[in-house]
Parts: structure tokens; C-alpha cells; sequence
């Protein structure tokens, strides 16, 4: 036989088995001989978020997104597809959390705490968290609680509140001016606009309290919303936020009640300045972690801030 | 010359063979791609054409390895495969410069069996060698 | 203002070279498309001729070729790797290696090696086929030089480059691998992660489309170039010349055009 022949028959033979099993795994990497699996993702912002963005388990790559849209309600909703022998590592109580790192693209990181977990149905819903909210629980329960505490230090029945206001009752003498009484109490319009500002800033807190609270029931008693610990915690912190609404609903009643008091007033002035800093670091204290919860909280895409 | 060329078959030193193909290749080339036989009956066909003319020894021989004649021979072969009615032979004293060639040529005529006929074309110098 | 109207002239003159140049070549190419078409092409002397192109272009050199592959595959591997363990980036190493050898180095690099090693040999050949009157001489035999000499050229030049570029992407993949994950199947599942998003239909049919345009370029320039030369001998190598720079700019912007087309 022609040598020459053979020898381009065996490349031949060769280079066309080695591309046809090429074209098998490639074939079967890109999953074409199975199923693939759907997820929506629900998000409360698309930013960083395109076709193509890969979703990782476990720092290796297990679908990819494959189109964003719109719902019914103007909330976002990611489209993902995974292969089917990929599905597996997707169970009812996984989370999904959209990572942002400094160096390359964004990424939706699945974490399933439980692999014994049921199963994710095909084309389910979940959420898609910001960021790992479920490791910062902890921190933001222990800084409601921190909040909560001064709250209540300020209006418990001894604390200083009552004491000033108490104080306050004795102060006597007729109130003139734009400001009324407080400007008698404070000696000056600035120290009573002062005092007067808290108060309004108190209020506008509580509103926003509310409305953070009515949000926490939403995603709370939302259908597969969350894993169950992240909702307990979350629980956990949707009655600390009421808490420290009721504390400072007491509070600017307490405030309130101080306009209609006349007594003495120039003894109990340093009492009501020193009250007004606790008052408003309190509120700025709360106002912070209600603009950050506010951010990481999926569907609160604007603060629904109503000012009374 | 090649506008008379469609009923002749010219052997020309203007018309070489391919450098890089043997003897054999280069007359089937003319049933091979002319008349569509297959390779084997085509490389048949020309062993067939230069046993004819007594030449069989040189067909793998390629064009840098013949000598004058031999080479001429293969021209000759391959113009003979073209089964053209004339056979030219285009100053034959400018390829067979090592053999007598009016002889050479006559020796070769009476070995093949042509249909048509040969025609000599040659310097008019050169007539003497003819009438030998 | 002489010497405006003399570059200007001289300019045309270049432009007009060029179209012609331009013209010959896709003329040449669309009679040898023209002729693939015809039935009576495909028939087993083109065959035999195609294989022994292949096994000109490919198969005579393939140890040469896969040696030098291998090479050049490991010193961009290991150049890529070690960058990118310094800058911690080491998940995009993979995905890197494999754009950059397989989808664009490799198959330019074998480009290169065809057209230095086949296509020049083809240009000198068709070159001195026609200022020895080879070409004239199957004319007269009316055997087509096209068939017969070119059209096998051009597919075994195809077949080769889009065969040598293919099985040098498949061992640097396995090279990228063996550098990545060592000598184990521990990284079998992401590796082909990576390789499953890179290769997505777009990009196979377009390597594929590419390395047939380079098996086209290294073959059909030289053998219009060669097709070009004045009868003289000592005007031969001036053909190959002309040819293998244009093989260059060809090759060039045929790997402009894909990254063009592949990243803007």
C-alpha cells in the first residue's frame, strides 16, 4: 500500500476522532445532553447585573444569567439557567447574593447551608441579597440592641427624660415668643428651635421605623423568601425595631407633654440641653441603621420616607 | 503556433514536461484528466505508451534525471496519448542534440502504431540529415 | 508642481496595482469555487492530489509543528500563570489561556508556519511552472492547471491550517490543564466550565472560519503571485517576495478582522 497514503489517512483518522470527541465534550460541557434548569431571581437592583454574569457555588461557576426584567410590580427579576447536573446544589434554603468584587465582574454566589435540603423546583423564585445580609445579622441585632438600650435609658421611669421633664414642671413664669414655652424653659430661640428640631426629627424616625417594620413583614411572610435562620434573626429584629418604636413614640409623647408644662425655668435649662444631645445622638444612631438596613433590604428600592 | 492546436499534437522544446512529476505521471496526466479514466487505468494506459516505444525502463524517472532523448520520448508518449490526427515535431534538433536524431525519430515512428500522420518542422539547414 | 502631479500619478498607479492584484486573486478564487462545484472535479485524481497536499502541508511536518506548538504553548502558559498568581487572579488563568493560545496565537502562529514553509515553496513552484512553460504545456494538453495543480493546493492548505491549528488548540488545552491542576482529575469540572463559556457556537465557527481564510490566504496568494511572473527566470524570487508580503498583510488583518469582530 502507498506509504504516503497511510500516513494521511492516520492523520486524517486522528485529527477527525480527536475533533469529534472534542465536539462530544463540548457538547456535553455546555450541557446539551441535558436539561437545563431554570431560577428567577428576585432583586432589588439590577446594578451589576447582566446577561452572561456568572452564578458560583462554591467559587466554581454553575449557571450564568441569562436575562433581567421587570415584573408586575416594578421589581426587578433576573433570569438564571443552570445545567440539570448542576440543579443539585440548589435547595429550598439557599441564598443568593450578588457579589461585587473590586477586582473582575460581579457574580451571584449561591450558599446552601443544608445540601440535605429539598430541592429547588425548576423555574422557582427566590430572593438575590445585595450582599451576604445573613453574616451581618448578628452586627445589626447588636446594634438595634445598643440603640434600643439608650432609648430606653432615656425614657425609663427614672431616667432622664422623666427627671428633666419632671424638673421641667416646676419651671414657671409666663412664655412669650415664637417658640412659646420652650423659649422660656431654654432662655433663647436657638436652644428651643434646638430642642423643637429633635422632636421633629424624632417623629420623621418613627415614621421611618414604621415603614421599615411593614417592609421586614413583606420579605418575612413573603413565600420561600428567606432560609429559616435569616428569618428568625430577621424576626428578632422586626420586634427590637418595634420596640424602639414604642420607646420613642413614649418619648416624643413625654417631649410633647413638656410644651404644655410652665414652672421654673432657668434651673432645669442644663438638664434639657444635655437631654437633647442624648435625644439626637439616639436618633442619629437609629436614623443610620434604618438607612442601612434600607439598603440592603431587597425591595426597598426607594426609602418611603413620609414626613409627618 | 497553438492556434493551430486543436487537432495537433506538438512536441516542442517550448512545451516541457512537469518538472516535478515522473514520466509515467506526465502521460497519464492526458487520460487521467482528459478523457476521465480513473488513475489506475490511466497510469496503465501510459505504462502501455512508453513499453510501445521501448522506453518502459524510464517511467519513474522525473525530467532533471533523463537524458535528452528520454525526455523526448516522454514528450513524444504524452503527445501520442493526445490522439490528435497530426503529430508535430517542433525543431527536434533542439531536444535530441546526443542521439542522430532523423534516425532516432523513424525508429520510434515504426514501433507505434498512429492513426494520423507526423510532421517534422526543422531549420532548412538541417535537411541533409533527412535524405540518409 | 511636476512633482505634485509625479506622486500623484505614482499613487494611482500603486492603487491600481493593488485592484489589480485584488481582482486576480478573487477572480482566481471564484473559478476555483466555481470549479468546486462541478461534479467532475470530484473525482479520485483531485483526490489523490488533495492527499498529497494534506500530506505535504500537515502530516510531513506534523512533529516539527506539534514540537514547536508545545513550546510556545508552555512559555505563554507559564507566563500567564505566574502573573496571575502574583495579582491573585488566578481563576481567570484558565479562561486567559485558552483565548489567548487557542483562539488566537495558535492559529496564527500555524498560519505563519504554513505560509513560511508551504506557501513560499508553493509560490517558487507555480513561479517557475510558469516561466518554464509548464503551464503552457498543459494547456496544450488541455489538462487544467486549475484542477489539476491549484484547486488541490488550496484545499490541502484549508484542510492543513485548519487541521494543525486544531490539534495544537487541543494540546494546549491539555497543557493549560496540566499546568493549572496538575496531573489530576481534580479540576476536570471547572476546566470545563471555562471551556464551556468560551466556546459557544460564535466562537468555534468563527475559529473555524478564520483558520479556513488562513489555509486560503497561505495558498491562493502565493498562487496568484507566482501566476504573475514575467517570463524570466531571475524574476522568481522578486514573485516569491511580492507573494509571501502579501501572505504577511493577509494573515494580519484576517486576524484584525476576527478580533474586531470578536471584542468591538
Amino acid at each position: 500500500m502507498n506509504k504516503l497514503h497511510f500516513k494521511v489517512g492516520l492523520f486524517a483518522a486522528a485529527s477527525l476522532l480527536l475533533a469529534a470527541v472534542f465536539i462530544v465534550y463540548l457538547l456535553h460541557a455546555r450541557g446539551f445532553f441535558e436539561k437545563t434548569f431554570h431560577l428567577q431571581l428576585a432583586a432589588a437592583s439590577a446594578d451589576g447585573v447582566a446577561p452572561g454574569v456568572p452564578v458560583v457555588f462554591s467559587g466554581i461557576e454553575i449557571g450564568r444569567v441569562t436575562s433581567l426584567g421587570l415584573n408586575d410590580d416594578g421589581g426587578i427579576i433576573i433570569r438564571t439557567e443552570f445545567l440539570g447536573r448542576n440543579a443539585k446544589w440548589l435547595k429550598e434554603n439557599s441564598t443568593f447574593t450578588l457579589d461585587k468584587p473590586i477586582v473582575g465582574g460581579a457574580k451571584i454566589r449561591v450558599d446552601s447551608p443544608d445540601l440535605k435540603a429539598p430541592a429547588l423546583p425548576d423555574n422557582a423564585t427566590m430572593l438575590l441579597l445585595t450582599s451576604d445580609i445573613s453574616k451581618e445579622i448578628p452586627a445589626l441585632v447588636a446594634r438595634v440592641q445598643a440603640i434600643l438600650a439608650n432609648v430606653e435609658y432615656l425614657t425609663r421611669k427614672d431616667g432622664d427624660l422623666n427627671t428633666t421633664l419632671a424638673n421641667a414642671r416646676t419651671v414657671t413664669g409666663r412664655m412669650t415668643g415664637e417658640y412659646g414655652m420652650l423659649e422660656g424653659v431654654l432662655g433663647s430661640p436657638e436652644k428651643a428651635r434646638a430642642l423643637t428640631d429633635s422632636l421633629e426629627k424624632t417623629r420623621a424616625l418613627i415614621t421611618r421605623l414604621d415603614g421599615l417594620a411593614a417592609k421586614a413583614d413583606q420579605w418575612l411572610f413573603a413565600e420561600k423568601g428567606v432560609a429559616d435562620q435569616t428569618r428568625e434573626s430577621l424576626a428578632q429584629v422586626r420586634l427590637m425595631l418595634n420596640d424602639a418604636q414604642s420607646s420613642l413614640k413614649k418619648a416624643d409623647a413625654t417631649m410633647a407633654n413638656a410644651v404644655e408644662i410652665t414652672d421654673n425655668v432657668k434651673a432645669s435649662t442644663q438638664d434639657l440641653v444635655q437631654l437633647r444631645a442624648e435625644i439626637d445622638d439616639a436618633v442619629r444612631k437609629a436614623n443610620d441603621l434604618v438607612n442601612e438596613i434600607n439598603k440592603k433590604w431587597p425591595f426597598a428600592r426607594k426609602p418611603e420616607v413620609k414626613l409627618p | 503556433m497553438d492556434g493551430l492546436s486543436d487537432d495537433v499534437a506538438r512536441v516542442s522544446l517550448d512545451l516541457p514536461l512537469r518538472a516535478n512529476l515522473s514520466a509515467l505521471d506526465n502521460i497519464a496526466l492526458i487520460p487521467l484528466y482528459q478523457r476521465h479514466y480513473s488513475a489506475p487505468e490511466s497510469t496503465r494506459l501510459a505504462h502501455a505508451m512508453l513499453e510501445e516505444l521501448g522506453y518502459a525502463g524510464i517511467a519513474l524517472l522525473r525530467d532533471p534525471d533523463m537524458t535528452p532523448a528520454q525526455r523526448f520520448v516522454t514528450k513524444l508518449a504524452r503527445a501520442l496519448s493526445l490522439k490528435r490526427p497530426r503529430l508535430v515535431i517542433d525543431r527536434p534538433g533542439a531536444m535530441l542534440y546526443d542521439v542522430p536524431y532523423p534516425a532516432f525519430i523513424a525508429q520510434l515512428a515504426a514501433k507505434t502504431e498512429t492513426a494520423g500522420t507526423w510532421e517534422i518542422f526543422d531549420f532548412s539547414w538541417n535537411q541533409a540529415l533527412y535524405r540518409a | 508642481m511636476h512633482f505634485l502631479a509625479a506622486s500623484i500619478e505614482s499613487l494611482g498607479a500603486k492603487v491600481v496595482g493593488w485592484f489589480t492584484v485584488g481582482y486576480g486573486m478573487f477572480a482566481f478564487l471564484g473559478r476555483a469555487g466555481l470549479l468546486l462545484l462541478e461534479p467532475a472535479t470530484w473525482n479520485r485524481a483531485t483526490f489523490d492530489v488533495v492527499v498529497k497536499q494534506v500530506y505535504f502541508t500537515a502530516v510531513q511536518i506534523l512533529h516539527v509543528f506539534l514540537g514547536y506548538a508545545l513550546l510556545i504553548s508552555w512559555l505563554i502558559i507559564t507566563i500567564i500563570l505566574s502573573t496571575a498568581r502574583d495579582f491573585g487572579l488566578v481563576e481567570f488563568a484558565s479562561e486567559m489561556t485558552i483565548r489567548v493560545l487557542v483562539l488566537e496565537l495558535l492559529p496564527f502562529l500555524t498560519a505563519l508556519f504554513v505560509a513560511l514553509r508551504s506557501g513560499s515553496a508553493i509560490n517558487t513552484e507555480v513561479a517557475l511552472m510558469q516561466v518554464n512553460n509548464e503551464l503552457d504545456a498543459l494547456a496544450h494538453c488541455k489538462v487544467p492547471p486549475m484542477q489539476f495543480e491549484f484547486l488541490p493546493r488550496l484545499i490541502g492548505g484549508v484542510v492543513s491550517v485548519v487541521t494543525l491549528a486544531g490539534l495544537a488548540g487541543l494540546l494546549a488545552m491539555l497543557m493549560g490543564y496540566v499546568a493549572i491542576y496538575g496531573a489530576n482529575s481534580a479540576g476536570f469540572e471547572p476546566y470545563t466550565q471555562t471551556i464551556a463559556k468560551i466556546f459557544d457556537l460564535k466562537i468555534m465557527a468563527g475559529l473555524i472560519v478564520k483558520c479556513a481564510l488562513f489555509g486560503l490566504a497561505v495558498t491562493l496568494i502565493p498562487v496568484t503571485a507566482g501566476l504573475e511572473t514575467p517570463k524570466k527566470l531571475f524574476m522568481v524570487p522578486v514573485s516569491v517576495l511580492r507573494g509571501m508580503m502579501r501572505v504577511f498583510f493577509a494573515i494580519v488583518a484576517i486576524e484584525g478582522m476576527s478580533l474586531a469582530l470578536k471584542y468591538i
